[in-house]
């Protein structure tokens, strides 16, 4: 038996880990070399340079800075995404009507399940475009609600304000992936067992008691998945800031870490430095993901 | 059952595992990692040649690759220079391909050795010029501009250039970027609006102020500019009257990079009568918000008066500015009359940089499709399908004319000599977006001219003392 | 425990009057429950609501799209649809993206829930190594991988190719499966494989037979996620697909998004938009309850 584990194991990872160590690894490993390089990323020329890329970002203010505005997407974006997809999620699959907690969803649920994943299916730089007219201070719909309710003091030029173009993005981000953790999140709870929460309603639990007693610790893993995975995106994002603040936002408010990093490669012929921003960005990410990982690892629920 | 817990791992077992996944994968490890970067020996460039008809020594069979920026301009006439070329040499196969990508496509073909035979490199994502000369990635143009033009063989191509186009093309001693069109920077208006409201048109600061307050009298703003990417675009109002009111030497300064550039007297002036502006609300309230393709919308609903940039702004509008606009462009004033450049005098840029890499696999042939270009046929089939000036003269001789066009050829006329450029953003990329923050900042209130010009020293000095950064002058 | 194969929770509870706790339950519990239903709502309007404007927008001129935004357009033109189907060639790209995703995503799902299968389930030296490489494999940001990926892409003479397109883009949704897959497995009970391995099932079977049918919810779910990520990609093929008649749709898309910086064709890139997208939602939409029955196979006990 000990021997046909070992051949089934090796069986069933050669293909996926080769696929994997040459398109994947490989490139990242070369990319990694050349972040101990000077490398500018148009010829062949490049020197090795050990660490000096490293040491000038250390002292890089304008890479700091970007990524305190990854951090401040990385605390604010998934604490909201996660909350509404979990709230949604709970209300269509295991809220059940009124008092039968633990069948099915409130009414209408099948209708949201299918309209709340819209969004995600919207790319990125679309919504970047889509949003774009929704924040124009003249013509835009959020402004233009705002007055049509009276709220004409509440106005603002979003994107071009030093203290609501972070937030404005935040905005778009956590619509476009809402939709993705409320099909995680349904998943999870489709798969959970109704005794449970035939239990608890015998017990005169109510929504609220069983959702934070029940629900959310067993599907605790999933949570801490869609955590570590959507916190991953918001330290990489790139691709809507782009699109909305391609220059950094109002007074530089809205950088990120990935567009310094691709100002240097593309722009400025840097491409050694912009690899060493990346090679410290991965870092980050993997202390994120082992830190959220060891969390909480005793509280797993088992059933 | 459920599987076992991993075994809790203890921190030092966890890295090393982590450093074992990382070491999987060293750089020359395995079959498959062909160093990747591996740029290719000197490339031959094919000759043919040399006659009357083919002063470059074009090889006549020899492939043309032409890669073209898909922006402003379109690509309609490179499809019809491309023609040109095959009527000329008709055994050569050409390739176009126009992408808005061009440092994304670009880059690996720089670096693998095959980079195509002419680049318009161009748009928000073009190689930055200081990179590719500092490389040596171009090609010499010298020889383009000692051969004799398409059209007269008596005449030199150089000399059938507009001024300014050998400058803003030269890094060091050699020319090595054709800027093909010849932007103008101004304040762009509705003739027909300003006829019927009375607005006169500035030609001093003090005319600007009493006009934009009238302007702003009668419920529109007099300026917009689009805050989220294209605050710089409104340097050329305070730059530019800067330049205008002290002379060249102004400029020669900052590009330069001299100490207290940015603090010369007609610098300081202009750009404190900018804070004045924005400080009376001259500007269109939530410009800080807007692109600068809203903003400029909003402009040609004649909710603002004057929009300031260069001269793709007509074809870049078409569609969505209304057929009676009547577009116009307006220099940039004077601080007083005793400027030491006319109020007529404009800032021409040549831009639309169009480059023969040096590794290219036909350089002669390049610079033969460069020649064609600044030919007759060529430059005005460019004028009248982008409402543009390539920078060859007499280019728009008898062609329709658009109203911006008309407007354009006419400042154009009247500024006869009095041109000028600025290279320090061509030659250093910092500025780019150092210009957009800080300039954004200024027009949105949040810092004052002082301010805002620190910061530009700041940055100067920094540039000046940065020894690995290349320096030009002029 | 048994596997509950019960029908799908749409059954009234009035059939249960004894389970039912107290009517309307407490005043907390009825403000908790309108707030609840508000938000539903809410939530439903603000999802809804930019796509909907996107669909309207397509059918108006440049003009109008600037001049009223927010009102019905006053003429419908259908021939932004055409210039973009035509001009932007969103037909083609449409189909290339077909071609190359699902393909991309069975083979994804297919070796994915090997690794994650294997990974979760069984104790082997290295097995934590190879775990946190696939990890690792989702933290870098891609684009700088780039050009180093492209000429191995080059080196293997896969360059502008489907199934090299294909291969890199299952090679790249790896990390995310495995992830996803690998908790989950481990939350699958293993008592049925003991009792088939008892009975002499192989590794294999086991797996085919037993384990990924169970998997069923998480595969599907992960699937879906995956297959709009890669519908979604497109930095990937922007270096290694460089024909243009190869395209992918969002690689077009995003072309014709990009022009809009420098030239405006507002309706065209809006209605390539809705091209593009009303297929994918369609098929989602169809797809949907096909899920649904699937996710309510009813709990592992």
């Amino acid at each position: 038996m000990h021997y046909g584990k070992y051949r089934f194991v090796a069986s069933f990872l050669a293909v996926p880990l080769l696929l994997y160590i040459v398109f994947v690894i490989s490139p990242y490993a070369q990319a990694f070399y050349i972040s101990m390089t000077d490398w500018s990323g148009f010829s062949a020329d490049r020197n090795f340079i050990g660490l000096g890329n490293y040491a000038e970002l250390l002292s890089d203010a304008r890479f700091w800075r970007a990524m305190w505005h990854n951090i401040a997407l990385l605390i604010v974006v998934p604490l909201v995404t996660l909350g509404i997809a979990l709230f949604l999620a709970t209300m269509t699959t295991v809220a059940g009507r009124r008092g039968m907690v633990g069948r099915g969803g409130v009414r209408g649920s099948r209708f949201y399940q299918v309209v709340f994943f819209f969004p995600h299916v919207v790319p990125l730089v679309i919504a970047g475009i889509l949003f774009a007219f929704f924040y124009n201070p003249q013509a835009g719909l959020l402004n233009g609600m705002l007055r049509l309710v009276g709220f004409e003091w509440l106005t603002r030029p979003w994107l071009g304000d030093t203290t609501f173009a972070l937030p404005a993005v935040m905005g778009v981000l956590i619509w476009v992936y809402v939709g993705f953790y409320y099909v995680v999140f349904s998943a999870a709870m489709k798969s959970l067992p109704t005794d449970v929460f035939e239990a608890a309603v015998l017990d005169g639990a109510g929504r609220f008691r069983t959702f934070v007693s029940l629900t959310v610790p067993m599907i605790t893993d999933s949570i801490k998945t869609s955590y570590i995975y959507l916190g991953i995106l918001m330290l990489d994002g790139f691709a809507l800031l782009q699109v909305m603040l391609p220059d950094g936002g109002p007074d530089g408010s809205t950088e990120v870490v990935a567009q310094y990093l691709y100002r240097a490669a593309f722009t400025e012929g840097r491409f050694g430095y912009a690899s060493a921003i990346g090679v410290m960005l991965c870092l980050v990410t993997l202390v994120l993901a082992i830190v959220v990982l060891r969390m909480g690892r005793r509280d797993r629920v088992e059933f | 059952m459920t599987p076992p817990h991993r075994s809790a791992l203890d921190r030092r077992q966890f890295l090393r595992r982590l450093a074992a996944a990382g070491l999987l994968a060293v750089p020359g490890a395995g079959v498959l990692s062909a160093c990747a970067t591996s740029g290719g020996g000197p490339t031959t460039s094919v000759e043919g040649e040399v006659s009357a008809q083919n002063p470059l020594g074009v090889a006549a069979d020899a492939g043309l690759d032409v890669v073209i920026f898909n922006g402003g301009y379109g690509d309609e006439y490179a499809l019809y220079h491309q023609d040109m070329y095959r009527k000329r040499y008709p055994e050569a196969e050409v390739s176009h391909t126009a992408t808005t990508q061009i440092a994304q496509e670009m880059q690996p073909r720089f670096v693998a050795g095959n980079p195509p035979d002419v680049l318009d490199d161009s748009g928000a994502q073009k190689i930055e010029y200081a990179t590719l000369v500092s490389e040596g990635q171009l090609s010499d143009l010298a020889p383009l501009l000692d051969a004799p033009s398409w059209d007269d063989p008596n005449v030199k191509v150089r000399d059938t250039l507009l001024p300014g186009v050998v400058e803003q093309g030269t890094f060091g001693d050699q020319f090595l970027i054709l800027n093909y069109v010849y932007e103008t920077f101004a304040m762009w208006y509705s003739k027909p609006l300003f006829e019927q409201r009375g607005w006169a048109v500035p030609t001093t600061w003090d005319e600007l102020m009493a006009v934009c307050e009238q302007i702003k009298a009668e419920g529109v703003a007099p300026f917009a500019y689009g805050g989220t990417n294209a605050a710089d675009y409104v340097l050329d109002l305070n730059l530019g009257a800067a330049i205008k009111q002290g002379g060249l030497d102004v400029v020669r300064n900052i590009d330069n990079l001299e100490p207290g550039s940015w603090t010369q007297d007609t610098v300081v002036a202009a750009t404190e009568g900018l804070q004045e502006m924005v400080a009376k609300g001259y500007f269109m309230p939530g410009s800080e918000g807007l692109k600068h393709t809203e903003a400029q919308t909003a402009w040609t609903q004649g909710e603002a008066a004057f929009y300031v940039s260069g001269s793709w702004l007509e074809n870049e509008m078409k569609g969505i500015a209304p057929p009676d606009f009547g577009m116009a462009m307006a220099p940039v004033p004077v601080l007083d009359s005793s400027s030491a450049m006319p109020a007529t005098a404009l800032r021409t840029q040549p831009a639309e940089a169009f480059l023969v890499p040096s590794r290219a696999k036909n350089v002669n042939g390049g610079m033969e499709y460069l020649r064609l270009m600044l030919s007759k046929e060529g430059a005005g089939k460019f004028a009248e399908l982008t409402a543009s000036v390539p920078g060859v003269k007499g280019a728009t001789e008898g062609i329709k004319k658009t109203p911006a066009l008309e407007s354009l050829s006419a400042g154009l006329d009247a500024a006869g000599d009095d041109v000028f450029t600025w290279q320090f953003r061509t030659w250093y990329s910092p500025y780019s977006q150092l210009l957009k923050t800080e300039l954004g900042n200024l027009l949105a209130g949040r810092t004052d001219a002082p301010g805002f010009l620190a910061a530009m020293q700041a940055e100067t000095d920094r540039l000046a003392a940065d020894a690995n950064v290349t320096k030009y002058s002029r | 425990m048994s596997i509950d194969a019960r029908a799908p929770s749409a059954t009234p509870s009035r059939s249960h009057p004894s389970r039912r706790a107290p009517e309307g339950g407490s005043a907390g519990e009825r403000t908790l429950n309108v707030f609840s239903h508000a938000f539903l709502v809410l939530w439903t309007v603000l999802a809804l609501v930019p796509l909907l404007w996107a669909v309207l927008t397509a059918f108006k001129s440049d003009r109008e799209i600037f001049t009223s935004p927010w009102s019905l357009p006053t003429e419908w033109h259908v021939e932004n649809f055409v210039r973009a189907w035509t001009t932007a060639n969103i037909g083609r790209y449409f189909l290339n993206s077909a071609i190359v995703v699902c393909a991309a995503v069975v083979l994804v799902m297919l070796l994915g829930a090997m690794v994650a299968y294997v990974l979760a389930r069984y104790e082997f030296r290295g097995r934590d190594v190879i775990y946190y490489t696939f990890v690792a494999g989702m933290t870098f940001p891609i684009f700088l991988a780039l050009v180093p990926l492209f000429f191995v892409v080059q080196n293997v003479g896969m360059l502008g190719t489907y199934h090299g397109l294909i291969l890199v883009y299952t090679a790249y949704a790896l990390p995310f499966t495995v992830f996803f897959l690998t908790s989950f497995f481990r939350t699958l009970p293993g008592a049925l494989v003991e009792a088939a391995m008892l009975d002499g099932c192989s590794h294999a079977g086991a797996f085919f037979k037993i384990m990924l049918p169970l998997a069923r919810p998480g595969m599907i779910s992960v699937g879906i996620l995956n297959f709009l990520g890669l519908w979604n990609q497109f930095l990937l093929p922007l270096v290694l697909m460089p024909d243009d008649d190869k395209y992918v749709l969002s690689q077009g898309l995003a072309v014709l998004a990009a022009n809009q910086g420098y030239r405006s064709d507002w309706s065209a890139l809006f209605a390539g938009l809705v091209i593009a997208l009303l297929p994918v939602l369609a098929v989602y939409i169809a797809f949907q309850r096909r899920i649904q029955d699937g996710l309510n196979v009813g709990a592992m006990k």
